[in-house]
């Protein structure tokens, strides 16, 4: 099953490069942003059905209640400790490095962000290593489903609403839509916020 | 895509399985899977297409690495050590 979603990850990859490249044969934001958004708002319809019809997801949900934010809001404390170490291993700027961390995999959001607060060399990082932690997350899931339930709920962050929603909810099974849906939702809420309030402490 | 406007298809599919649930059970694994293929092959497509991203892949490529890998590592880290506590 993770080999057709790697492979429909590459063959994407491919093909929108040699159609931006050589061909320029479709139009590249039909596929890459309304294909995109048509095929999410779809599942997230799916999923979400799929959810109400499970009388066991129902009563999980029940138990849990508003216990489910603490994942989101453990999570939002990432990029103190992710950050800095990243920014000790790789000798960078900690303050910067802390900042491209707290876009929890956001990378439409950091990419411009971090641009605006620490130049154009930043945000190149800010962009790719938050798309990074989305991809890692997708080609991943089915090792971290083995450490934890909840552990690629926690790796896709802020994603973990949109593009790695699916991927989460295949394999953590349909009782994690409304906790991954909602931690990713938090994240992206707090995400601007984090990242602005860690870039003024520089 | 304003971010907070996919909690409107969420809570339509929501609504709509809990209507349907007394009925006969479908099983929506293969159509989710098909969907779920065309999602990763358009994100792939973009990221494919985005020149810019490509471009700055071999400068900042291994320091983006180790900051998405130690985020995630941190992140998992954290969820488990107050799973249990939390009662999830």
């Amino acid at each position: 099953m993770i080999k057709c979603i790697v492979a429909a990850l590459f063959i994407g990859g491919a093909l929108g490069y040699l159609n931006a490249n050589w061909a320029n044969i479709v139009c590249s934001v039909w596929i890459s942003d309304y294909l995109l958004n048509a095929s999410l708002l779809l599942l997230l319809f799916v999923m979400g059905a799929a959810f109400s019809m499970d009388k066991e997801s129902i009563s999980k949900m029940r138990q849990t209640g508003l216990r489910i934010l603490i994942v989101p809001l453990v999570i939002a404390f990432d990029p103190i400790l992710g950050g800095v170490v990243s920014a000790l291993v790789l000798g960078l700027n900690v303050v910067a490095t802390t900042a491209v961390s707290a876009g929890y995999g956001w990378y439409t959001l950091t990419g411009p962000l971090v641009t605006q607060i620490f130049g154009a060399k930043w945000g190149a990082l800010g962009f790719t290593a938050n798309f990074l932690r989305e991809l890692l997350t997708i080609i991943t899931v089915s090792l971290m489903v083995k450490v934890d339930k909840y552990a690629p709920t926690a790796a896709g962050g802020a994603t973990a609403m949109d593009t790695t929603l699916p991927v989460i909810v295949r394999y953590c099974g349909s009782d994690v839509l409304i906790v991954a849906f909602s931690s990713g939702f938090v994240l992206s809420l707090i995400a601007p916020f984090m990242i602005m309030g860690i870039a003024s402490l520089g | 895509m304003n971010f907070a406007l996919l909690v409107i298809p969420l809570i339509i599919g929501l609504i709509f399985g809990y209507f349907l649930r007394e009925k006969r059970k479908v099983n929506f694994g293969k159509v989710t899977f098909g969907i779920i293929l065309v999602l990763i092959f358009s994100l792939g497509f973009g990221i494919g297409s985005n020149t810019e991203l490509l471009n700055a892949l071999p400068e900042v490529g291994l320091s983006a690495f180790v900051i998405a890998s130690l985020g995630i590592v941190f992140s998992v880290i954290l969820v488990k050590a107050i799973k249990r506590k939390a009662g999830l």
